[in-house]
């Protein structure tokens, strides 16, 4: 039981390291209808920012994360030039295709830039660790769900009570009646990847202390987001945050009492059941998707 | 005495094959030597290290003048890990640049897709960093076109099974090895050995390379309680499996794979690799005196510490340069012959002082590996 | 113009094997397996309209089943081709299932699925399947019938005309399905499926044959690339090959005939000519693929056909 304890508390720290790179997709996705494959790599040059930040400037945890985010902000409106106003009034296989592209592009930017060496973040707070019980987590697996918690309240309540978030909802429901009602559709589509780049950039950045950074970590991380994406269902925050943490605990608990060689693969066997018998995901209402 | 005497036939017969190269003496133009690794995709992390131990072989016999009075220059070509893209670079070296050797590649799967293609031109291939049995069993057995200048990964698991049971006395022992080949093998190796040494297998579990988690099978390890966990795969993966061990409790004398010896792992694992054990073909600190030239000039070159794949990528690379001046002309069947017979006294950086390269009729050479144990953050011999 | 271009290709294919070297002659029939597996997708993204990120999973499954009957029954090319054909055809019909419920993005996460689980298990499930390491492959050799040998086909050259055989039998059986009932019926279901089912098309097997048929030309390239590149490893069948055949049509230009072979070709060669740039090959692939669909959404044939039509 005690085993069982500490699974499940590791499980929630690396599932939310995933709801946090797929809530800023399936916000992408459900906003903006950019099927986003790049993702993985916003997740990848946060971490980056964050580790080069502290290394080779020296500077404190607080105020790499500042770079981080803002980093990530550029990022994303990048992104979005390239993979929403570029490519409007075109179907989902375009952007698709471009940010296979773009992945592709930034990977590699990275990999000749930076180099193949692996990197990880080391701070005095590795020393440390939270204990529950039976249950023991270093310090920086800790602040991972909660950074998760505080982010995703954050986005709750910006989405809930300010202009910028009933935009996004308005945009979300029908784009057209939302340009109609006055919403400014450039800039909401600007802000969702600035928001969704962000919070991957953060989840990298958070997780470099955790697990090694190379040019590579987002391609396994961009395809886990989208299996949680889809087990929330498209474009549903808290159904994306719920799935994300169930991916994490499924996947360590799979490596723990089953093999770990099938950890990688029983999620996109669960997205391939869950597609064909409740294609709106776990937890969505049943509606007509296309 | 023999050895020596065959020597200098080729020595001879390599005179023969010079002299039209004497004749025109005034060919100053570039001699192109090929390389061929995965410089993008899946295996490029290792790549971009074994490319360092290449470019640093060409750039000194470069800098001593080049070979035949040309310059060499390194063409290189991207596998990406991937056969078919392995299989063009090699014709398109062979056939564009006219390379008569080419150093590659790194991936075991690739360089037996590779190699075969190579041997049909004629053209010798050195390891770019694989350690695959695989890759010279597909070779035919006393014509190898495939070299490898050290153990394959059998000879790694075998000295490594034996440390494992004799000098740390473990008799329960646990696995974690990658799903390639390199740590397939090493598991199998290490699974059977150490069971004939009187030893038990608690459990073996594989992972993906670049897994990022491992508390879980971590944590289910700490319960069965080994006296020793062997890793078989790469630095990253090594790494962040003795550091997550660290922080989940598992207190235990871990033993991890050639590919470990690097610095960066020390860097990477922290305090938590104190204690760890490798077997390691190449070692900074290392006794073999070549070697440990080498392991300054890169230091010097690069401004860190060469770690394993940068001394494999500079072996293959240097003897290969050696085998083609003894040969006395950039042909590439000359080169095979030379790499085969003319080449046990040339010094490697790898293994014990005095290791040379004495490729045996499979294109391999044999060394006992050193079990480096880390102390003080520094790894000793 | 269209003829002339496509005889202009047809001309390099078969003057090649006499006038250039090892080198270019494997590029080329690499273009040429591209071909006949972009013109597959073509087949089910192109003219019926279901996304599929799969084709790089059915060209290894085509590969892995001619590498395990080989080693395991001994069984040579002749008779692995059709199995690899209905083995792979199989699996299309798998991956169709999903294909008539879900549209869209939905299916192409879960064709990405399908593709990464076969990737994975081809990995995992090393008893089976030779691991990371893959399994080796022999040359085709020689091809007899009632005891005389016909051909050899060991070398580069014989193998290159046998992929070209390929290419242009795959291409000439994707047009005859384009220009038949059926593949009208999957461009009905491609411009709206409701109306297509209204008018009495038999929706469900229109996708289904489109997915089987996408997938059989897949599992054909991938029982012959098995033998040319003498064996199978799972990284020659990931989610990124898949993506480079859907880019390829897309490049070209999708539910055009032409315009996946032309994109196939295309982005086989061009990589090639980065020269000195290995290093930098993908990211400029990365770059250019941005590029292309941004300036050329129709991909190149569907942009030459537009100005046609508007000259006209």
């Amino acid at each position: 039981m005690d085993l069982f304890l500490q699974y499940l508390a590791n499980g929630i720290v690396i599932g939310s390291a995933y709801v946090l790179v797929a809530i800023g997709l399936t916000l992408i996705f459900g906003i903006l209808g950019v099927v986003n494959f790049a993702h993985g790599e916003f997740y990848m040059l946060g971490a980056y920012a964050g580790v080069l930040t502290v290394t080779l400037l020296g500077l404190p945890l607080i105020a790499a994360l500042v770079v981080v985010i803002a980093f990530s902000a550029v990022l994303g409106v990048l992104a979005e030039s390239l993979l929403h106003r570029a490519l409007r009034e075109r179907d989902m296989t375009s952007s698709i295709i471009a940010s296979f592209g773009l992945a592709v592009a930034l990977q590699n930017a990275a990999l000749l830039t930076i180099g193949p060496r692996p990197m990880l973040l080391q701070t005095d707070l590795s020393m440390l660790a939270v204990e529950f019980g039976p249950v023991f987590l270093p310090l920086p697996r800790f602040l991972i769900p909660v950074a998760m918690v505080v982010l995703v309240g954050l986005l709750f309540g910006v989405l809930r009570y300010t202009w910028t978030g009933r935009s996004l909802r308005a945009m979300a429901q029908h784009r057209t009646v939302a340009r109609l009602c006055g919403v400014r559709v450039e800039r909401v589509a600007m802000v969702t990847f600035m928001v969704g780049a962000g919070l991957a950039g953060v989840s990298g950045f958070l997780m470099s202390s955790v697990l090694m950074v190379t040019p590579i970590i987002g391609n396994m991380i961009v395809l886990k987001a989208f299996t949680v994406v889809i087990l929330g269902g498209m474009g549903d925050i808290m159904g994306a945050a719920v799935a994300g943490l169930l991916l994490g605990v499924v996947e360590t608990m799979t490596s723990a009492y089953l093999t770990n060689g099938l950890r990688d693969i029983i999620g996109f066997v669960i997205v391939i059941a869950v597609l064909l018998f409740r294609p709106q995901g776990l937890f969505g209402k049943s509606v007509e998707r296309s | 005495m023999t050895e020596f005497s065959r020597r200098r036939m080729l020595g001879l017969i390599g005179a023969g094959l010079a002299a039209p190269t004497i004749l025109r003496a005034q060919d100053t133009s570039v001699l192109r030597v090929g390389g061929m690794l995965p410089l993008s995709g899946p295996g490029s992390i290792e790549g971009h290290q074994v490319l360092k131990g290449l470019e640093m072989a060409v750039a000194e016999a470069n800098a001593a003048g080049g070979v035949f009075g040309r310059q060499l220059e390194l063409v290189m070509e991207d596998d990406e890990a991937n056969s078919t893209k392995g299989v063009t670079a090699v014709r398109k070296l062979i056939e564009r640049d006219e390379v008569p050797f080419i150093i590659g590649t790194y991936p075991t799967q690739v360089v037996i897709a590779a190699t075969q293609v190579a041997k049909e031109y004629g053209v010798p291939m050195l390891s770019g960093g694989s350690t695959g049995a695989a890759g010279t069993e597909a070779n035919e057995v006393g014509d190898p076109w495939f070299f490898r200048a050290w153990p394959d990964s059998n000879g790694q698991g075998e000295d490594t099974a034996k440390a494992i049971v004799h000098q740390f006395g473990a008799r329960r022992v646990a696995i974690l090895h990658d799903s390639t080949n390199y740590g397939n093998t090493l598991a199998d190796q290490v699974t059977s050995l150490v069971q004939a040494e009187g030893g038990e297998i608690l459990s073996r579990d594989s992972f993906n390379v670049g897994e990022p988690d491992f508390s879980p099978v971590l944590i289910r390890l700490r319960s069965e309680r080994p006296d020793a966990v062997y890793i078989g795969g790469w630095a990253g993966d090594g790494a962040n499996i003795v550091r997550q061990a660290a922080e989940v409790g598992l207190r235990t004398q871990f033993v991890g794979s050639g590919s470990m010896v690097s610095d960066d792992f020390i860097e990477l694992a922290g305090p938590a690799s104190e204690g760890f054990a490798v077997a390691t073909l190449y070692e900074s600190s290392t006794p073999n005196t070549f070697g440990h030239d080498f392991g300054q000039r890169f230091k010097a070159l690069n401004g860190y510490e060469a770690g394993t794949l940068n001394a494999l990528g500079f072996d293959s690379t240097n003897v290969a340069i050696e085998a083609m001046r003894r040969a006395g002309a950039p042909d590439s069947r000359a080169v095979q012959a030379m790499l085969k017979d003319g080449m046990a006294d040339f010094p490697i950086t790898m293994g014990p002082d005095g290791t040379t390269a004495d490729f045996d009729d499979t294109g391999g050479v044999r060394f006992p590996m050193f079990i480096a144990v880390i102390k003080d953050g520094k790894r000793t011999i | 113009m269209k003829a002339g271009l496509s005889l202009i290709i047809a001309a390099v294919f078969i003057a090649a094997p006499f006038l250039t070297g090892g080198y270019e002659l494997q590029v080329l029939m690499v273009a040429l397996l591209y071909v006949t597996l972009t013109t597959g997708l073509n087949l089910v993204s192109g003219y019926a309209g279901q996304f599929s990120f799969a084709q790089g999973a059915f060209y290894g499954i085509g590969g892995y089943t001619t590498a395990i009957m080989g080693r395991d029954l001994g069984t040579g090319f002749w008779i692995n081709l059709p199995a690899g054909i209905v083995v792979t055809g199989l699996f299309g019909l798998l991956l169709g299932i999903p294909a008539l419920r879900l549209k869209g993005h939905f299916l192409a996460i879960v064709t990405i699925a399908f593709q990464t689980i076969v990737y994975l298990g081809l990995i995992q499930w090393s008893g089976f399947t030779g691991g990371q390491n893959g399994i080796l492959v022999p040359p085709i050799g020689e091809v007899s019938l009632f005891g005389a040998t016909l051909v050899d086909i060991t070398g580069l050259t014989a193998h290159y005309w046998l992929t070209l055989v390929f290419a242009v039998v795959a291409v000439w059986i994707a047009w005859r399905l384009v220009h038949s009932r059926l593949g009208r019926e999957w461009v009905a279901v491609k411009d709206d499926e409701t109306l297509a089912g209204a008018v009495g098309l038999d929706t469900t097997r229109a996708k289904l044959t489109a997915f089987v048929a996408s997938a059989a030309f897949a599992g054909a390239a991938g029982v012959l690339n098995a033998h040319v590149m003498r064996g199978v490893t799972p990284d020659d069948f990931t989610i990124w090959i898949s993506c480079t055949i859907v880019a390829m049509m897309v490049v070209g230009g999708r539910g055009t005939f032409l315009g996946p072979i032309i994109g196939a070709i295309l982005l086989t060669i061009l990589p090639e000519l980065t020269g000195s740039f290995a290093q930098y090959k993908l990211f400029l692939f990365g770059v250019l693929l941005v590029v292309i669909i941004i300036a050329l959404p129709e991909g190149l044939v569907g942009r030459w056909r537009k100005i046609r039509e508007a000259r006209a």
